[in-house]
């Protein structure tokens, strides 16, 4: 596989065929995951990808094509691909490539080597055993994982980009389940780093306190009580209705934030943040998929909606500059809109003295169903949840098997406090979300 | 595609450390996909995945390595980085490669790659502005048309090599509404392992209506109450209830394990006796449906729970070895990237001899799921939730008002003890399942069932 070998064959023949405006989009990873189960190696995979999109102007029109095999004899058919497709779109917004010559932030790339297949056994195994020393309760370390990737991406234009991304990311999946003798129950943790620098001992410790966290829990009451979301809970919520700040869902009308900038969107203790070069993101940024500089704005600064998230095409639109957030969520897909890292700012009181506040309540530490439970489009939400009961501001008894519901822009505006304690709990790839413990008033529980 | 002696060479060196067994999977696949939306052909996506994967048991160990240089020299590379992983073993088995061709029992009559963009922009437009133009309330539309011709090459050390052709065609149509009371949506989606021809039995123009028509009732809805009570959930795509609560525990990638609720149970009763459930990967031309898995083994018809009674699980080779079983044609991978393993095919409750209008009369004060969204499990503990699209409260035994934004959540072993109605008129609906092994096409499937109570979240 030789890319730029099959980018030569392409410019070629787009230059054969009249074409003025085109672009190559080439994304590869190299990786490698171990993981163990009880005590030995169970499985190894490692795995060699890489694919190339191309996209050209014709009439007006943006055309996709792409593909994994980069035989430079089948570049031909790859361009015919494009242009038909090109032909056959309707859309008559204005579509623009991105231009050479443009200034970017300084950026450190954690570029190292992926650590030998050894180091990663060995790593995997001796998280393995920490998890069984953790705690007695703990019957199966599940599916401890070592996970290395070395990913890199590159555009090329006919306007001058020629822009090149490589990042490598290493860490650790660890996986517990425990038992009280009738009842079982599991977490997951993920940390991302240098293998060295991993704590197996307290990432194992995590998990399995967690899951005994979930055992002999009970089913919360039915009714509307104060909830409280901790920074995970509350980041999957922000993830999943994030599309509502992307000026391109606004603009074909499944936002409710399409004429709200300036606005008044949330409460004013809520401030969401997108910030591309995010210290916990293990992948940094400074160029966005169509080569235009990333940038750290408040998209909501006490609860005014300051900006939605742009791209090229979406800012001409609305007569404004990008904001440097297009995305793809594949090297194959169309040139979308996406937050980098984006994030519920913490306040200034502790956890503690949000549970105060929230007096008799629920507190969730977990969601599920969320690609089924919850409507981006309409902002409803009735999720699987499990956490604690709240009784006179502290954590009590366990509960679980019990649904949250209610409304993300309504949530927005009954956020009454945030803790300091923000931060991203699962920042795997490019795109990560963040919050912090969170009290929110008027949601309804459905229990027993 | 790759010849029998490059792959004989290509096992031969992945064998050279000791493994006990070596598959090589190779992949060529073309997906090809039309979007609507804002009245217009807004996007196409059209992809080549190619691409081969080595994998190696050695007992209960697993290697797998992938590569998109699918020459000899690279599929050489990936033998030898796949046997390194394994280490040092001995010299290996000799391997010779025997053709096999399984019959293909989901003919296909129309190619969507020898057809023009033209043409299926015409079968997409059908069904989008049937949707769009239903009602005044419809606010918004899209639409995809997708196509996809997935080619596979599968050699193993046991002598066998084959290839399949799996073609499939779906389209998605999703309508939004507004009546001033909040947006509300709509879909349908209906899929086919077959080509354009799908389009003969399935007319766009009502998958459009269907979208609208779901849309613009629950825009017209108030939100469902939320307690505990009985559920009747409708045919089709209601089935998502027995592929969450109970079809993922009975995989082997769960059960294997022990994270499985449902692991050492065969034989016992772990169900109403009113439930029979099946996973069957050999209906013609189903959206889940295959000639050979992707291990290279028959799809088979199995039956998993019978009048109530665990009789199988769902097994792959690899997870077989750990249960001492044999792999009942259930191993599935979304593309060479990933390790294949046990996955649903159609998976659904068999009629039982209820009848419908008895179900709902039994019913004093509940829900009427007609139309189940997505949903998901945690196999472990059981805990499952899944989202209502289209619900109506249910009072003295007559189906009233339509309610927004229900789900339902509980334990899988709870919820099939309590399914304590099965009514007769079997249909499937559609969907991509999603897990370690990626996203798989499969068809879940029932009649009318009662669940006889569970907790409706709502508020």
């Amino acid at each position: 596989m030789n890319f730029n070998a099959f980018k030569e064959a392409v410019i070629a023949q787009c230059e054969c065929l009249g074409i003025a405006d085109y672009e190559l989009y080439y994304q590869a990873a190299e990786s490698t995951s171990v993981s163990a189960f009880q005590h030995a190696l169970n499985q190894f995979t490692g795995s060699a990808e890489g694919g190339v999109c191309l996209r050209c102007l014709v009439d007006g029109k943006m055309g996709y094509a792409s593909t994994e095999d980069m035989d430079p004899n089948k570049a031909a058919a790859l361009v015919e691909r494009c242009v038909d497709n090109a032909k056959t779109l309707e859309s008559c917004d204005p579509e623009f490539l991105g231009e050479g010559g443009q200034s970017y932030a300084e950026l450190t790339l954690q570029n190292y080597a992926l650590p030998s297949t050894e180091k990663l056994i060995e790593k995997v195994l001796a998280t393995q055993e920490a998890i069984y020393a953790a705690d007695p309760a703990v019957i199966d370390g599940s599916s401890t994982q070592g996970i290395a990737e070395r990913s890199e991406f590159a555009i090329y234009n006919s306007r001058g980009l020629d822009l090149h991304y490589e990042n490598t990311v290493t860490g650790l999946v660890v996986a517990a389940v425990v038992t009280n003798g009738t009842e079982k129950a599991n977490d997951y943790q993920i940390k991302l780093g240098q293998l060295d620098s991993l704590d197996s001992e307290a990432l194992t410790k995590k998990a399995a306190k967690t899951a005994l966290g979930k055992l002999g829990g009970d089913v919360a009451p039915t009714g509307q009580y104060p909830v409280v979301f901790d920074p995970e809970a509350m980041s999957d919520l922000l993830q999943t209705f994030s599309s509502i700040f992307s000026s391109e869902v606004a603009q074909k009308g499944l936002s409710k934030f399409a004429d709200q900038e300036g606005k008044v969107v949330a409460a004013p203790c809520v401030t969401i943040v997108d910030d591309p070069f995010h210290p916990e993101n293990p992948m940094p940024i400074n160029f966005d998929a169509e080569g235009s500089p990333t940038a750290t704005k408040a998209v909501v600064e006490s609860g005014v909606l300051n900006t939605l998230l742009y791209n090229l095409k979406t800012a001409n639109k609305a007569g404004k500059k990008t904001t440097g957030n297009a995305s793809k969520g594949g090297y194959d897909s169309p040139v979308a809109v996406r937050p980098f890292s984006m994030y519920l700012a913490g306040g200034d009181i502790t956890e503690e003295e949000l549970l105060r506040k929230a007096g008799n309540g629920v507190y969730i530490n977990s969601l599920g169903g969320l690609h089924a439970g919850a409507n981006p489009i309409s902002g409803d939400f009735s999720l699987q949840s499990a956490g604690f009961l709240i009784e006179n501001g502290v954590k009590t008894t366990a509960v679980k098997s019990f649904t949250v519901a209610g409304n993300f822009y309504e949530l927005l505006k009954n956020i009454t406090a945030v803790a300091n304690n923000s931060h991203l709990p699962t920042a795997m790839g490019m795109t990560a979300f963040g919050a912090p413990t969170t009290l929110v008033e008027g949601l309804s529980i459905a229990g027993k | 595609m790759i010849s029998r002696e490059i792959c004989q060479r290509i096992l031969h060196k992945a064998l050279s450390t000791g493994a006990d067994y070596a598959e090589l999977f190779a992949e060529n696949t073309v997906n090809h996909t039309i979007h609507m939306i804002d009245s217009r052909v807004d996007a196409i996506k059209d992809g080549i995945i190619a691409g081969a994967a080595i994998r190696l048991y050695k007992g209960l160990r697993s290697v797998m390595a992938t590569t998109v240089d699918t020459s000899e020299k690279g599929l050489l590379a990936c033998a030898e980085k796949a046997a390194e992983a394994l280490g040092q073993g001995s010299a290996p088995m000799d391997i010779v490669l025997r053709e096999r061709i399984f019959g293909d029992i989901h003919p296909v009559k129309i190619v969507p790659s020898s057809v023009a963009n033209a043409r299926k922009v015409e079968i997409l437009k059908e069904g989008y502005f049937a949707a769009r133009e239903y009602d005044e309330s419809i606010v918004q539309t899209s639409g995809t048309l997708l196509d996809v011709d997935h080619n596979i090459l599968i050699a193993t050390s046991e002598g066998l090599y084959t290839r399949d052709r799996q073609i499939r065609t779906r389209l998605s149509i999703d309508a939004v509404a507004d009546k001033g009371q909040g947006t509300q949506t709509g879909g349908c989606r209906p899929g086919s392992r077959m080509g354009l021809e799908m389009f003969d039995t399935i007319c766009p123009k009502n998958v459009g209506i269907h979208a609208a028509k779901q849309a613009v009732t629950m825009a017209g809805a108030g939100y469902c109450p939320a307690g505990v009570m009985p559920v009747a959930i409708d045919n089709g795509f209601g089935g998502v209830i027995f592929h969450e609560a109970c079809g993922h525990s009975l995989e082997a990638s769960a059960v294997a394990y022990g994270r499985s609720q449902f692991a050492g149970k065969l034989g016992e009763k772990i169900a109403n006796e009113k439930v029979t459930a099946i996973d069957d990967g050999t209906i013609p031309n189903a959206w889940g449906s295959i000639n050979i898995d992707d291990e290279g083994t028959p799809a088979q018809k199995n039956v998993l729970i019978e009048n109530g009674i665990l009789k199988s699980y769902m097994i792959d080779k690899f997870n077989g070895r750990r249960m001492g079983m044999a792999s009942t044609g259930n191993a599935r991978r979304q593309s060479y990237a990933y390790t294949p393993t046990s996955r649903m095919t159609n998976t659904y409750i068999a009629p039982g001899e209820d009848k419908n209008e008895d179900i709902i009369a039994s019913i004093e004060y509940g829900l009427y799921a007609k139309e189940m969204g997505g949903g998901s499990v945690n196999p472990v503990t059981g805990e499952f939730n899944f989202a209502v699209n289209e619900g109506y409260i249910v009072r003295n035994g007559v189906i009233c008002e339509p309610v927004r934004g229900a789900s339902l959540v509980g334990k899988g072993s709870d919820v099939i003890r309590n399914i304590d109605m099965v009514g007769s008129d079997l249909d499937m609906g559609q969907g991509m399942c999603g897990s370690s092994s990626g996203s798989v096409p499969t068809n879940v499937g029932q009649p009318l069932i009662r669940v006889s109570s569970i907790t409706v979240g709502g508020r």
